[in-house]
């Protein structure tokens, strides 16, 4: 065992630059650490490692950031970022909910990753993350706090996506001019991405539009084990027994892997044909073991008959995106602005 | 399951190219040695550019262990104490070692508090006016909730809005023209709009409406030039105090993770002294007293030294508290003296006033909780306390304040801050579970009411509450020749309890930040506790030995 974890570690190290597994690693190293094998989850460790960063109404690079509470019963918060304006390079308070200027503004709904477990929206990565997307797509990113697991389980996350949802929609300071509508993309990774697809479903149904899913490494799964799973297995940072561990964590007790929130394309799923789901953009790292769950959601979207773009990434692996220090970083930045941009 | 590679658009598929790519970024700048990464830096980890091998070594090194203990994660090693995580490398380090060493030798930093009774701590005003037991006996039950924590601070703008509903953002609108007219000296503008503020105040509830009144009421009294009478009167803060510590965690929080430390640098030390730089009512004291009580070995000898303001009937208010706690000592089973000293400012008192014992016989700390700020209303004041600090050689120096920028040299940028950091404050005991009419919360309110005068109101010398954040705080004690004692995961972790236990609310939040832990409403820190030694020496237990 241990030499084929030499070969695993040797192997891990070649695909990504030496701070990027420095940085996974040790997120693998301290997820560890939380994880106790009764399913409960060492929370108050959680909490104190996690390195977070406060909101910021002095702008950074453009971008200011505020929080707000949407629902003090469940005290769901979000992080809304903006772009600084030239007019007012430094906003003040009565100035976070001026109405957005544009003909067409887009707001990108993101749902931060950590397998419904971990981090948070002021965590540093999240922070940092969605500052650039603010950038990237001149839009206003609306960051949600939403409830993690195993303290709170499904449908938790969903609902605060959907609270989230209709707060954004709701918000006139955030209607683009051209049709005094809120232009609402999701976004996410992993559990994040997962959170997106199940949000975009119930608002479709609901009959408000969503512009664009953009799923990062979107964290689905199923009971079978796939050959991706398999081939994969402990050998680019994750394991199947964590994302076990984590499903486990976020389902309904007595749940297993089939249940439509993992597996949405699977025996328990349901088709989205004849529903106005919206167009996505779905990133799979070619590294990552759940690929084949990935892949086999793009094919469920197709079957429907839905507009789905792949980025499929060959060489990457989780948590390429957190830092800019390679090709598939920027590869994938360009498309998720071209494909808000696109929107006209 | 067939993989579709038409649409694949990235470059870094291509292997040579990787290659390159990966031999350019291993070869990182010579000259970067000494630099932290920047990219980990923006993500909050402090890794040196020549360090970063050193440390993935590491990471490989802990993983082969790991990966041979046992299948089921290593969860356990969750229950270590862990120090800053911003020092990847520090912390890794710390894992394996004790990961690989059994814990036979028990590193004197890595104290375990568990003995620390949270019952301890007074749950209601702690000393009745009978002399009786302060509270000791109170059970409550300790919940086992799970509670997350917050954003760290720089030199930024956090912000949280809780109300963003169309009257409470006029209202506040109203106030920042106020302010801003105020700044100008255009104050016709500026009482026209304070009456303004007045009516729109008037058609608020909650949180909003106090905060605006309280505002306005200082903006008044800046425009008029009518300034509180007993702003001078420090005593009666003193007694506000005691509601205050009632309704909210706050000062709780403040005394509890101040106590740890104190408690850690204490360990080994058979004879204590505690400099309390504000005893007020002393309610500190009684939770560190029985933390020391229970101390495996026995407890030390506890002297305590307490400063405070002259009273304005003369009384001897500290003597009081003195005796009060002389009772508790005696209850206890603790060798206890008290020392009560009255100055109008910590910058009068001289070290060689307070009788300091040598590091080789006594061990001191040094406690200031929210009373370092006021010393900055007078040039001198802060380094004539911090060098007095200095000089009674503490091991350890314990330092709350509010975390908050209220000292800037405009006007209108402190009125600002000092808006979203009080609606946050009254926020929180809107929050908190407190019956909206107690005598209690109107109390605590007033409080901080009169600090909002202070800040918006007074200038020159009258203006003591001149907060800082823990940024500026740190500057000032490094510069001084202090260096951070870093409270840990345990801290952390019973602070995190202790807001379960006593904070009915469920938006306070603990977070750690290089070594410190601040304590918020949500995402916005309101104060921060710090701990500090002399640079150059241990806060372990080698400064201090056993006497018989």
């Amino acid at each position: 065992m241990a030499g084929s974890n030499e070969v695993n570690l040797n192997e891990c190290k070649m695909v990504v630059p030496l701070n990027t597994w420095v940085l996974i690693s040790s997120f693998k190293l301290a997820y560890n650490l939380l994880r106790r094998p009764d399913g409960t989850f060492n929370r108050h460790l959680a909490e104190f490692l996690d390195r977070k960063v406060p909101a910021n109404l002095n702008p950074v690079d453009g971008v200011f950031s505020f929080d707000v509470l949407i629902d003090r019963a469940t005290g769901l918060l979000c992080r809304i970022y903006r772009p600084a304006t030239a007019e007012e390079p430094e906003p003040n308070i009565v100035e976070l909910e001026k109405p957005v200027v544009g003909d067409v503004v887009p707001v990108i709904i993101f749902f931060h990753g950590g397998s419904f477990a971990h981090s948070s929206a002021n965590s540093a990565i999240y922070d940092t993350l969605c500052r650039r997307l603010v950038g990237i797509c001149k839009a206003v990113v609306v960051s949600v706090n939403y409830r993690r697991a195993p303290e709170n389980r499904y449908p938790c996350a969903y609902d605060d996506g959907w609270t989230a949802f209709k707060w954004v929609n709701s918000r006139s300071w955030l209607q683009s001019r051209k049709d005094s509508k809120v232009h609402i993309y999701l976004a996410g990774d992993s559990s994040g991405g997962n959170i997106a697809h199940h949000v975009a479903a119930r608002a479709v149904e609901s009959g408000i539009d969503v512009l664009g899913n953009i799923l990062l490494n979107p964290m689905f799964g199923g009971q079978e084990r796939t050959e991706s799973e398999k081939r994969l297995d402990g050998k680019y940072f994750v394991t199947l027994r964590d994302r076990d561990w984590y499903w486990r964590a976020f389902l309904p007790e007595g749940e297993n892997r089939d249940h439509p929130a993992c597996n949405p394309f699977g025996p328990n799923g349901r088709s989205l044909e004849g529903i106005k789901f919206p167009k996505s953009l779905v990133v799979v790292a070619g590294l990552d073991l759940i690929q084949d769950w990935q892949l086999a959601y793009v094919e469920g979207l197709r079957k429907a008959g839905k507009e789905v773009k792949l980025l499929y990434m060959e060489q990457a692996t989780i948590g390429f995106y957190l830092l800019p220090n390679n090709n598939h970083f920027h590869t994938v930045m360009d498309e998720i602005s071209e494909f808000v941009s696109s929107d006209c | 399951m067939k993989r579709d590679h038409q649409e694949i658009s990235g470059s870094g598929s291509k292997p040579a190219e990787s290659s390159s790519i990966k031999g350019k970024l291993w070869e990182e700048d010579p000259d970067a040695g000494g630099m932290d990464d920047e990219l980990l830096a923006v993500l909050g980890y402090k890794v040196r550019s020549s360090d970063m091998a050193d440390v993935a070594q590491k990471l490989e090194m802990l993983e082969k262990v790991m990966g041979t203990a046992q299948e089921d994660g290593i969860s356990q090693l969750g229950d270590t104490v862990h120090f800053n995580p911003s020092d990847l490398s520090g912390w890794v380090q710390n894992l394996l070692i004790e990961f690989n060493g059994p814990t036979t030798t028990p590193d004197p930093n890595f104290n375990d508090d568990s003995e620390y009774d949270l019952r301890a701590i007074p749950g209601v005003a702690a000393y009745p006016p009978v002399k009786s037991d302060p509270g000791l006996e109170n059970t409550r039950k300790r919940a086992k909730t799970e509670s997350s924590s917050s954003s760290s601070s720089t030199t930024t703008r956090p912000v949280v809005l809780i109300d963003s509903q169309e009257a409470g953002v006029r209202l506040v609108h109203t106030l920042m023209a106020c302010a801003e007219a105020v700044q100008q000296d255009n104050l016709k503008l500026a009482d026209a709009l304070v009456k303004h503020i007045g009516l729109l105040a008037s058609s608020q509830t909650g949180a909003m409406r106090k905060v605006a009144t309280y505002f306005a009421e200082a903006l008044a009294r800046r425009i008029y030039r009518i300034f509180p009478p007993d702003s001078l009167d420090p005593s009666y803060n003193d007694k506000l105090q005691i509601p205050f510590y009632e309704t909210c965690p706050y000062l709780k929080f403040a005394h509890f993770t101040a106590n740890q430390a104190i408690l850690e640098a204490f360990s080994m030390a058979s004879r204590v002294h505690v400099i309390d730089f504000g005893l007020k009512q002393g309610m500190q004291w009684p939770a560190l007293m029985q933390a020391l009580a229970l101390r495996p070995g026995g407890p030390p000898e506890f002297r305590l030294t307490g400063i405070g303001p002259p009273q304005p009937d003369n009384t001897d208010a500290l003597q009081q508290v003195g005796w009060k706690l002389a009772q508790l000592a005696e209850r206890i089973g603790i060798e206890f003296e008290f020392r009560g000293f009255v100055a109008n400012s910590l910058a009068d008192l001289e070290p060689e006033m307070l009788d300091i014992r040598p590091p080789e016989i006594e061990v001191v700390a040094v406690n200031a909780v929210f009373e370092l700020h006021p010393l900055l209303a007078r040039p001198g004041g802060i380094e004539k306390v911090v060098s007095s600090i200095k000089a009674m050689k503490p091991k350890i120096v314990t330092v709350v304040e509010q975390e908050a920028n209220h000292n800037g040299p405009v006007f209108l940028d402190r009125f600002t801050e000092a808006l979203h950091y009080y609606s946050t404050l009254f926020d929180s005991l809107e929050g908190s579970g407190v019956a909206p009419a107690s005598q209690d919360l109107a109390m605590s309110e007033l409080y901080l009411g009169r600090q909002i005068c202070n800040v918006v109101a007074c200038e020159g010398m009258d203006r003591v509450e001149r907060h800082e954040p823990l940024t500026q705080w740190r500057t000032r004690m490094e510069t001084a020749g202090f260096s951070t004692v870093h409270l840990g995961s345990n801290a952390y972790k019973q602070a995190s309890m202790l807001l379960a236990l006593f904070a009915s609310g469920d938006g306070y939040r603990v977070e750690e930040n290089n070594g410190c832990l601040m304590l918020g409403w949500h995402t916005r820190p309101l104060i921060a506790t710090s701990a500090w030694r002399l640079a150059g020496t241990e806060s372990g237990s080698e400064l201090t030995q056993e006497l018989s």
